[in-house]
């Protein structure tokens, strides 16, 4: 399937920013299944392209000019050809680097409880991914506009509702307290495939099956595999790790920001 | 039973050891008036230069003066020697372990130790996997510290690898003896220490970037407020490099910068005294306002030199430390010089049995605590205590490791009482650029409470002078 | 060097200079306390002190009465207003620690030393050893001044260190008369002429004997405002501040420092070639006023050129 994917973010400042440096994963990720057709990133000042050590494709955007806003526009074209379920890809890390809890992902006594009633069950483990999947959907219920970038799992879980994002961290804090590395993924969503709201950007995550199988792709928002309509961006331990944007400024006062995502299909015919 | 410890100036039936014969003979010359009044001396000296360090948890600004005994610790020249090769030998293989953990972790793939005590350990920073740093050096100053146990034999106790600190002190301890006592040096050929400044600032233009002629090394602080600020002003004035906060630097593509009067000039060494977790709030704690967005990328981009590097916490973690002595064997193909002390790890539940029934002459720590916090000393702690601790191992066992209560070695000390023995350790500071050197001696730490084995400056201890004799 | 390292710098000299100021302003007053007048002529002239300190909110802000004793609490001791003597070193001893790598070990010493000390002056200090703590802050400023002079090598350091001392100075210099020139002193115009308060103010400006000297004359309140508004050899005087001010931006002049020399010469030249005369039609508390805010945008293009920039 063949994704158009636009998406532009501003940022606007009251008062005139002397510096900024952003740190972008807005290039999706090369991987087996997942080709990008074309893809461009205009934004203003200089940029550094490395790939780091999870495999994502980042840019450093540094302004030294003073400026009061920041537009940063990405379009381009994805093909994505996942059909199985498991991800090809050789990654630098080992999956235990995906092991260890992070501040946005330590688990709460009720997280545990959660990870002990959905894990601990008999059956394949895939099958108890997506029974803990239904688990954190009905602790976590989807509601937009709920949550902080900086919430960690357990306060979500505590609030008892939140955004992808929050889904992700409750369910990759249940695998990591049980021994199964997991790890966040950021990306697209196409829209018009009968998901939820119009969340074009999403996030979800990837847990390891074993050296066998590696990693699988789970859309905890929607209790489905994540597949040939997911397209990813960038993964890491947590949301941190993996943010499709990142940034530090020196002055500017309040700010406004201003997204538009749009993630469409092209009818290959 | 308790050993009785091993005394560093005096023999049993109190005749001074061989090396030791010409200091303590003048030493019982000297009144306890003319002592008391040179410790006052020195104590005015220390405040009016500004040698103090903050106390956490206390106001911000609070300061104080670490004690300083004015009686030296001295070792002689054979056993230094010996000590030396042990802890250049340590030092290799620590930094031959970090950079096999960050590279092809071949260490974790011969099950010398298990991988998830290494890749799940919160110091592990994947961030670093596959970079290449000049040299293949990562704790470029290291300060082991160092016990002797009853039988007089050196053994390493922890190995500091982040942001090792004290060596100020050692310097300044010195400069003070040499104050106070001239006479003394002039009679005993101790080895000196002052070149220490130009030895760091030579291995820190060592590993700076390919291709750099002339590198400019700044040492980056977290600022004055720091416990330590002391230590990098006055590092940063004798290497004559510019002592910077990160607000000081900026990048701008992948290149660092620093601004000056006349506008920005490129970085090419950082030698931090800031924790791994504040460098880049871009890459670790987002929240850090006192490092430089994007540094990391100009990292990772090889245009800096960063000294220590970042991620040496995962070689000298409470819990790594045990297979230290393995590393050697693994990497140098040697057996280890300096000896580990015996070491229990709490998520072992063989380990955690024999602990939990051996608690009341244990020594247990926390893994990742620091500064002689949260520790518990069997032999000296209550009931109480002892049943908190039980209850804090059988909740969180990986949070802990056990060891035996040492009983640390003693040197003469100058208290209200008079002279009388104090318990000490040593931390010698190594450091690794084209080669590993050490000056000869260290900080050498001592519990001024009579019996006390702690000697954090946090918790009552002070400081000496390290005499290295005849080098 | 550093921006940090020269705000530091700036910042430390500049906190030493109003503490000295601070001083010899309390010591004017003191002195006038010796002449014979009612009580709320009294008050009125520390009034005129604390407004053209900007400081008479955050005083009534503290304090019920205005009183002789009360003002001068508050402007040497109160170690919660940012703005008193001991706060003022605090702040030149913190700045000066911050680049105790980059002062003399001399210099940092005897800021930290002076520091120390302050601590032990407080309000419950007699009456009698007030005047001497007066001194001990001008001796220490001398000391410190000393110091820089002799051991700060000839380079940007000191140039900074200068900057901030001459900035301040002039302020301070205008304020002071400033502050004379408000004060109503209870009977208007008269008063005010009288030549002994004038005198009084020169001596606490250390500038009797050279107005005495130069003038050979009676004081005036238009000759002593001159003396310190216009000579270019006096080092109290604002003419002079501004030439100093001059030399040392020329020396640190940057790629983007230009506007703000230029400026900084523009205001020199006001006094270089202006007319006293010409400043007193103007009206001197206006021309005060003018000035003082000219001095702190040439501060704040300083700190955009060289120090480190505002927020």
């Amino acid at each position: 399937m063949q994704l158009r994917i636009s998406h532009r973010t501003t940022y606007r400042y009251q008062e005139p920013v002397k510096y900024s440096a952003q740190m972008l994963r807005l290039t999706p990720r090369r991987d087996g299944e997942q080709h990008t057709l074309a893809w461009s990133i205009q934004a203003p000042g200089r940029r550094a392209e490395q790939v780091d050590a999870h495999g994502n494709i980042t840019h450093l955007l540094t302004l030294e000019e003073p400026h009061r806003e920041i537009s940063i526009v990405v379009t381009g074209v994805v093909e994505i050809t996942r059909t199985r379920e498991v991800l090809r890809e050789q990654g630098m890390l080992s999956p235990l680097a995906y092991l260890a809890p992070t501040a946005l992902t330590a688990a709460s006594e009720g997280i545990l409880a959660l990870a002990r009633e959905h894990l601990e069950g008999a059956g394949p483990l895939r099958q108890r991914l997506y029974d803990l999947a239904r688990g954190v959907c009905a602790s976590v219920r989807y509601r937009p506009g709920t949550t902080a970038v900086d919430d960690p799992a357990a306060a979500a879980f505590e609030r008892g509702e939140g955004v992808c994002q929050d889904q992700a961290h409750v369910l990759i804090a249940c695998c990591r307290a049980k021994g199964i590395p997991a790890r966040y993924v950021s990306g697209y969503l196409c829209s018009g495939s009968g998901h939820q709201g119009d969340a074009a950007s999403h996030a979800w995550v990837e847990a390891w099956l074993s050296e066998a199988q590696g990693w699988h792709g789970i859309d905890v928002t929607h209790m489905e595999p994540a597949g040939a309509c997911h397209c990813r961006l960038a993964v890491g331990r947590d949301y941190l790790d993996a943010a499709p944007v990142r940034g530090v400024r020196r002055g500017g006062g309040p700010e406004v920001m201003d997204v538009s995502v749009t993630a469409t299909t092209i009818d290959a015919q | 039973m308790r050993v009785s410890p091993y005394d560093e100036m005096l023999q049993s039936g109190g005749t001074p050891r061989p090396h030791c014969r010409d200091y303590w003979g003048w030493l019982e010359e000297q009144s306890q008036e003319c002592l008391a009044r040179k410790r006052s001396e020195a104590d005015a000296l220390f405040h009016r230069v500004g040698i103090t360090f903050a106390v956490y948890g206390e106001n911000s600004g609070t300061e104080r003066l670490i004690p300083f005994d004015i009686i030296p610790r001295v070792i002689p020249a054979e056993e230094w020697s010996r000590l030396e090769a042990g802890l250049v030998q340590r030092v290799r293989a620590l930094n031959a372990f970090i950079g096999d953990i960050y590279h092809g972790q071949e260490i974790l793939r011969a099950g010398v130790i298990p991988a998830e005590r290494v890749l799940c350990n919160a110091q592990y920073r994947p961030e670093m996997q596959g970079v290449e740093v000049p040299g293949g050096i990562y704790a470029h100053i290291a300060g082991i510290d160092v016990v002797r146990d009853a039988s007089g034999s050196f053994c390493v106790l922890e190995d500091n690898l982040r942001v090792p600190s004290g060596v100020s002190y050692m310097l300044e301890n010195r400069k003070m003896m040499m104050r106070l006592f001239p006479e003394l040096f002039a009679r005993h050929p101790i080895a000196p220490v002052e070149q220490y400044p130009d030895l760091l600032l030579e291995n820190l233009k060592s590993v700076a970037p390919q291709g750099v002629s002339d590198p400019t090394v700044v040492l980056l602080t977290p600022g004055m407020y720091n416990s330590a600020y002391f230590e990098h002003a006055f590092l940063a004035q004798q290497m004559g490099i510019e002592l910077v906060e990160g607000q000081d630097l900026y990048v701008l593509d992948d290149v660092l910068y620093m601004r000056t009067t006349r506008g920005p000039r490129r970085v090419d060494v950082v030698y931090r005294r800031l924790d791994d977790d504040f460098l880049d709030p871009l890459s670790f704690r987002p929240d850090s306002t006192l490092g430089v967005p994007g540094l990391l990328t100009v990292y990772r981009a090889g245009h800096v030199t960063i000294a220590n590097a970042i991620g040496t916490g995962v070689a000298d973690d409470k819990s790594i430390y045990p297979y230290v002595p393995q590393m050697i064997r693994f990497y140098l193909g040697q057996a280890p010089l300096l000896e580990n002390v015996r070491t229990w790890i709490l998520s072992d539940p063989q380990d955690k049995a024999y602990v939990l029934a051996h608690l009341p002459e244990l020594v247990v720590k926390e893994v990742h605590g620091a500064g002689g916090y949260g520790m518990l000393i069997g032999p000296a702690a209550t009931a109480t205590q002892l049943d908190d601790f039980r209850a804090r191992i059988r909740a969180h066992p990986e949070r802990y490791i056990a060891q035996p209560t040492l009983a640390l070695s003693t040197s003469p000390t100058f208290s209200a009482a008079g002279v009388a023995p104090r318990h000490i350790d040593l931390r010698p500071f190594v450091l690794s650029g084209r080669e590993v050197a050490i000056v000869p001696g260290g900080l050498t730490r001592v519990a001024l409470r009579e019996g006390s084995l702690i000697v954090n400056s946090s918790q009552g201890g002070g400081t000496k002078d390290t005499w290295v004799l005849g080098c | 060097m550093l921006s940090r390292t020269a705000d530091h710098l700036y910042w430390m000299s500049r906190y030493l200079e109003r503490a000295e100021s601070l001083a010899r302003m309390i010591d004017a007053h003191q002195r006038l306390s010796l002449v014979p007048r009612p009580p709320e002529a009294v008050a009125q002239g520390w009034q005129a002190t604390l407004v053209s300190l900007g400081a008479a909110a955050a005083f009534f802000g503290r304090h019920e009465a205005l009183t002789a004793r009360s003002a001068f609490d508050f402007l040497a001791f109160d170690r919660q207003h940012g703005g008193s003597i001991v706060q003022c070193l605090r702040a030149a001893r913190e700045n000066g620690r911050a680049v105790r790598g980059t002062i003399t070990s001399d210099l940092w010493e005897t800021l930290n030393a002076t520091y120390l000390e302050s601590v032990s002056f407080t309000p419950a200090m007699p009456e009698s050893a007030r005047g001497e703590f007066l001194e001990w802050v001008k001796y220490r400023a001398h000391l410190t001044r000393g110091v820089t002079s002799a051991t700060l090598p000839r380079d940007e350091a000191l140039h900074f260190t200068r900057i901030g001392t001459f900035i301040e100075r002039a302020d301070n210099t205008t304020r002071l008369l400033e502050s004379r020139w408000r004060d109503p002193g209870g009977h208007g115009e008269r008063l005010r002429a009288e030549a002994s308060e004038w005198a009084v103010l020169l001596r606490a400006m250390s500038a009797f004997e050279i107005f005495r000297r130069l003038y050979r004359d009676s004081v005036t309140p238009q000759r002593v405002t001159e003396m310190l508004l216009m000579r270019d050899d006096l080092p109290q005087s604002v003419h002079h501040c501004l030439d100093e001010l001059q030399t040392n931006l020329a020396a640190v002049a940057n790629s983007r420092s230009d506007e703000t020399h230029r400026r900084a010469g523009e205001l020199h030249a006001r006094f270089h070639f202006g007319r006293f005369e010409d400043f007193c039609a103007e009206g001197l508390p206006q021309f005060f006023d003018h000035f003082q805010a000219r001095l702190r945008e040439l501060g704040a293009r300083i700190a955009d050129d060289f120090l480190v920039p505002a927020s």
